[in-house]
């Protein structure tokens, strides 16, 4: 690993939950501004964490602190991955253990909404990471490499027109990772409360502030992944991931949320079937 | 002030507690999420776990059968913690004072910081309550420095 | 001294055995087993040391031994007959009669074959299995000492049937090393069906009806296997007069000529290593003590199948065989998870994720690249490991909380905190990079690179064994506090858990040599391709670990805060004060989706495609 790779891959761990941070605020006042309001500072998140870092309270179980932290620290690392240009399998499998502490933490409490929300947290795993894994393989497949800086280098074209019916499942993932209708169901993003809060209903306080930033990191990763779609150039990365953001913003707004049997059945397979129809026709080609 | 500081000023979530209320004040509690009166530009969420709240909104009059949760969401709230009381009821039992199951307002089970007069409390009043009662928050915070 | 290192890895436990079954006394016996697993790893080690190597050992090679192999082709079908016939079963009788058919064929019909030019050939994958057997095997072993006293204490029986118990459990790991170790097909044979006795005893120890069942089934179904097997050898020995293993396997000499006989033996591996739609003997096989399903039906038996199938790699390398094969286990992997997930019984839930992992292993096999052959030796390693320990736990929890059901293990952390803990580390390293399991299906998922429908099933299996092993891991460790009534654990019992574990997590942190070793590159490409990520992963997880260790040791002195439910207080955990000021529990359950993942549709449909599966495996070869 060279000079470069390490200066890219502290940025990377520096910069990319601040990014998160910022496309949260960003999230916020467009959202606000969809629903004819004002909507917070952009900034707000900062001190949404900065606040729940200053609260001292109980945990619920004598695990949630060490879960938080482990997802946390795979949630970054995942992060520092794709600044560093590497494989971007294990980059998505890093991301996935750190949901994975996430609903583990949650079963060890003993509120109910926590249980449910674990629950439901885990039917979400199972549909997103199918659908996320073949993107990335088709990707991979389309650029000729597994590691990012492959992807992101092989672009005399958009990689999009090569990959047109990965735009439903990519949707899809957003919407799952953002928490956002109609796919919040393990985590009732604010508002909503039908669970509560579900899967983090037990976190408060200093924990639920380092979930925070390891959520801020899991979306940068996430949106990244979907600008590989047209990684022509930095500014153009920048901008599909901000349209990926719009799009996941407009259907949150116009959406009511699903059942998870619903997503289990309906939408995971069918965005399946379209990526690795795509897949195939990458194959065929 | 520094960050955290600021932060407990500019990001306070709001727990609401309907006791026992006509639904009045509730509806204006809600209201006061809508685009008209939008508090989300002072940061404030509206969240149903005590564990994330800051602020307690508490309506309606308090029997012996709510004032067990009420306590109990109290002290599941993490510190430092506000709490208001909205409307007639919420302040002192209202019109309902003097009835056999009615303990009186939120003050006779919880500390209460800020009263919200009026039956129906109008939206701007429980804004103003909230502001009142970050201020008195960062009158605290910089006292115990 | 290589001879002696193999005499000892072969012959010791057969007679540790026989001396177990003779010397009754409870302390001769442990003596026998530690021994036994001291023996074991010093052959193991001493073999390890200078590999790859080929020998002929006098008791491998010599004429006797060949008659005493060719002897059992016959013997031991008849004695399968035999019980085939005492209990009235017909597919056993059907099976047992068919392989007596083939041995006798082989003896008439066919020209002898060719001596093996070595009669040991230990390259990595022997020399993976030596080492499972050997030092999981003897832990395994020891672990069962106390296991079988609680177990038979808890039957309330009279006479010990221990001495029968550990003869057969010892010399079940002779035969594997033998087995493991053998250049010679017929004597691989005879050792592949000395298994399946061994399989077949101890699946029917406990003598109840359920037990006498499971072990007809698993007889028969391996039986079934053996036929193919002894199909596979004939054929070969009828075309090409060899049965010598090593030049079996070279590829030149399968071009142009029907791959039948190599289909053939890959479905006595699929069948051994009860992938779709044989998965129903290893479901049955669960009945056994735990002893039995961590050593025979996790750790090393099953292995016998992807071994066949991994050695067969080479050979079915960019064949249409190789192809379907890959799809069958690569399709057995995402429905055994599928299946997997309906499950509320534990050691269930164990042996349909074995039968998952070891179906990701034959897809390896399938793809037969080299890469891909070294990633399913990396799962093969790791898989034994982890899926003993999971076995290990899962016992010792069964006999704490006196129950198998996951929902009844739910917050058995309180009871038995060092095994629960066990069981949830052994859960998460099948799932968490940059523990092995994980790595091992990544490598696996790159290597699939040329066959885009293995890929989507790799990842479909892999997202929905997540689910299983976070709820296996959730589900006991949940809701209690760290405080309470403490079962006292032997370290008989312990030690094997936790070597198990530190085995799980140090084969994970030394995958890339073992990979490199597979490949057989050299020193320098270790870390190369994105192998290189892993020991800066590791040193991630340790400082994450130091981290979670910390705030832990702060979190478990503080009072815990009363549970959010609905605003109401609780006095306990899982339980709340509601109406008329009572006490009321809380109950809870994991949501199996049995309208998605209930096991008998799941089976029905999964059954058959899997049959369409291995009939297009054997028909392409015919075309």
């Amino acid at each position: 690993m060279n000079l470069t790779t390490f200066y890219l891959a502290v940025a990377g761990l520096i910069l990319a939950p601040l990014l998160g941070g910022f496309v949260a605020g960003l999230d916020r006042v467009v959202t606000a501004r969809l629903q004819s309001r004002m909507g917070p500072p952009l900034l707000q998140p900062f001190y949404d964490v900065g606040k729940l870092m200053s609260k001292v309270i109980a945990p619920a179980s004598h695990w949630q602190g060490m879960f938080v932290r482990w997802a946390l620290v795979a949630s970054l690392a995942s992060d520092v991955l794709l600044a560093a240009g590497a494989d971007v399998l294990m980059c998505f499998f890093v991301q996935a253990a750190s949901a994975s502490f996430v609903a583990l933490g949650a079963f060890c409490g003993n509120s109910p909404y926590s249980k449910i929300g674990a629950q439901r947290e885990l039917f979400q795993l199972m549909s997103y990471e199918p659908v996320f894994l073949v993107a990335i393989v088709c990707m991979a497949k389309a650029a000729g490499g597994f590691d990012a800086y492959t992807i992101m280098a092989a672009q005399s074209q958009p990689l999009l027109f090569k990959l047109p019916l990965l735009v439903p499942g990519l949707i899809f993932v957003v919407l799952v990772k953002l928490r956002k209708s109609p796919f919040d169901i393990a985590a009732s993003h604010h508002m909503h409360q039908e669970v509560v809060r579900g899967v983090y209903t037990d976190y408060a306080g200093r924990d639920f502030a380092l979930l925070e930033i390891a959520h801020w990191a899991d979306v940068t990763v996430v949106l990244w992944i979907c600008s590989f779609l047209w990684a022509t150039g930095p500014l153009q990365m920048l901008a599909t991931g901000l349209v990926t953001l719009l799009v996941a913003l407009v259907i949150d707004n116009i959406s009511a949320r699903l059942t998870w049997r619903h997503m289990v059945k309906v939408v995971a397979p069918i965005s399946l079937v379209l990526a690795t129809a795509n897949l195939v026709w990458l194959y065929l080609e | 002030m520094s960050f955290l500081n600021t932060s407990q000023i500019k990001s306070p979530w709001l727990m609401h507690f309907d006791c026992g209320s006509c639904n009045g004040c509730d509806i204006e509690t809600l209201a006061c999420l809508t685009p008209v009166y939008d508090v989300e530009r002072f940061g404030i969420i509206n969240v149903g776990n005590p564990r994330h709240a800051d602020v307690l909104v508490v309506t309606g009059t308090v029997n012996p059968r709510n004032a067990v949760v009420l306590k109990n969401l109290y002290d599941q709230m993490p510190s430092p913690k506000l709490v208001i009381a909205v409307g007639a009821c919420g302040c002192s039992g209202g019109v309902f004072r003097e009835a056999p199951n009615v303990l009186g307002g939120v003050d006779k089970v919880i500390p209460v910081d800020v009263y919200v007069p009026g039956c129906p409390a109008k939206p701007e009043a429980i804004m103003d309550a909230v502001v009142t009662g970050l201020g008195k928050l960062k009158g605290i915070l910089e006292g115990s420095k | 001294m290589l001879d002696a290192y193999i005499g000892l890895l072969i012959f010791w436990p057969l007679v540790a055995g026989l001396a177990c079954l003779v010397l009754k006394s409870p302390g001769v016996r442990s003596a026998l087993v530690l021994s036994t697993g001291a023996a074991l790893a010093v052959g193991a080690l001493g073999v390890a040391s200078q590999a790859p190597l080929t020998t002929s050992p006098g008791f491998l090679s010599s004429e006797l031994a060949l008659h005493i192999a060719e002897g059992a082709a016959f013997a031991l079908p008849a004695y399968f007959l035999i019980r085939g016939l005492m209990e009235k079963h017909v597919l056993v009788i059907l099976f047992a009669l068919a392989q007596l058919g083939l041995a006798a064929a082989g003896v008439l019909a066919v020209p002898a074959a060719a001596p093996a030019q070595a009669a040991v050939f230990c390259d990595g994958l022997s020399l993976a299995l030596v080492l499972v057997v050997s030092l999981a095997g003897s832990l395994i072993c020891i672990y069962a000492l106390p296991y079988m006293k609680h177990h038979e204490e808890h039957l309330h029986l009279k006479v010990s049937r221990q001495p029968g118990f550990f003869l057969v459990l010892l010399a079940f790991l002779g035969f594997m090393n033998g087995l493991a170790l053998s250049n010679d097909l017929r004597i691989f044979a005879a050792f592949y069906e000395a298994t399946t006795l061994c399989s077949f005893l101890l699946i029917g120890h406990d003598g109840t009806a359920d037990a006498k069942k499971s072990a007809m089934r698993a007889l028969w179904m391996n039986c079934m296997g053996g036929v193919f097997l002894h199909a596979g050898i004939i054929l070969i020995q009828k075309q090409f007069g060899l049965a010598d293993i090593h030049e079996i396997v070279t590829p030149a000499l399968w071009t142009g000529v029907s791959m039948l006989p190599i289909a053939l033996l890959a479905l006595a591996g699929c069948v051994k290593a009860a992938q779709l739609p044989f998965q129903g003997w290893l479901l049955g096989a669960m009945v056994a003590p735990t002893p039995v399903s961590a050593l025979l039906h996790s750790s090393t038996m099953v292995k016998v199948g992807v071994f066949v199938c991994l050695r067969l790699g080479p050979v079915l390398e960019g064949t249409t065989t190789g192809r379907i094969l890959a799809l069958a286990g690569a399709f057995t992997f995402f429905a055994t998870s599928a299946l997997s997930l309906g499950q509320s019984n534990a050691k269930k839930i164990l042996a349909y994720s074995t039968s998952a992992n070891l179906g990701l292993i034959i897809a390896c096999a399938g793809i037969g690249t080299p890469v891909a052959l070294s990633a399913g030796l990396v799962l093969f390693v790791i898989h034994a490991a982890t899926k003993g320990l999971l076995f290990l736990c899962v016992g010792d929890l069964e006999q704490t909380v006196g129950s198998r059901d996951l929902e009844d293990l739910r917050g058995a952390i309180a009871k038995n905190p060092v095994t629960s803990l066990a069981a949830a580390a052994g859960a998460m390293a099948m799932i968490l990079p940059p523990l092995g399991m994980l790595v091992g299906k990544w490598a696996a998922l790159e290597a699939a690179a040329a066959n885009p429908a293995v890929m989507v099933l790799i990842a479909v299996g892999s997202a929905l064994a997540v689910v299983c092993w976070v709820r296996f891991a959730g589900t006991l460790m949940s809701g209690k506090s760290i405080e309470g009534p403490r079962a006292h654990v032997s370290s008989l019992t312990s030690t094997p858990i936790l070597a198990m574990l530190a085995g799980a997590v140090g084969l994970g942190m030394a995958a890339p040599w073992i990979n490199a070793l597979m490949l057989g590159t050299g020193p320098a490409s270790v870390l190369a391709s994105g192998w290189g990520l892993l020991p800066g992963l590791f040193v991630v997880a340790m400082l994450a670990w130091i981290i979670g260790m910390k705030v832990l040791g702060r979190q478990s002195t503080v009072t815990l805060a009363t549970p959010y439910i609905g605003g109401l207080p609780s006095r306990e955990a899982g339980s709340y004060v509601g109406p008329l000021g009572r006490n009321w529990t809380l109950s809870e359950g994991n949501e199996y989706a049995s309208e998605l993942f209930g096991e008998s549709k799941l089976t029905k449909v999964a059954g058959v495609f899997a049959v369409l599966c291995l009939l297009a495996l054997l028909g392409g070869t015919l075309i």
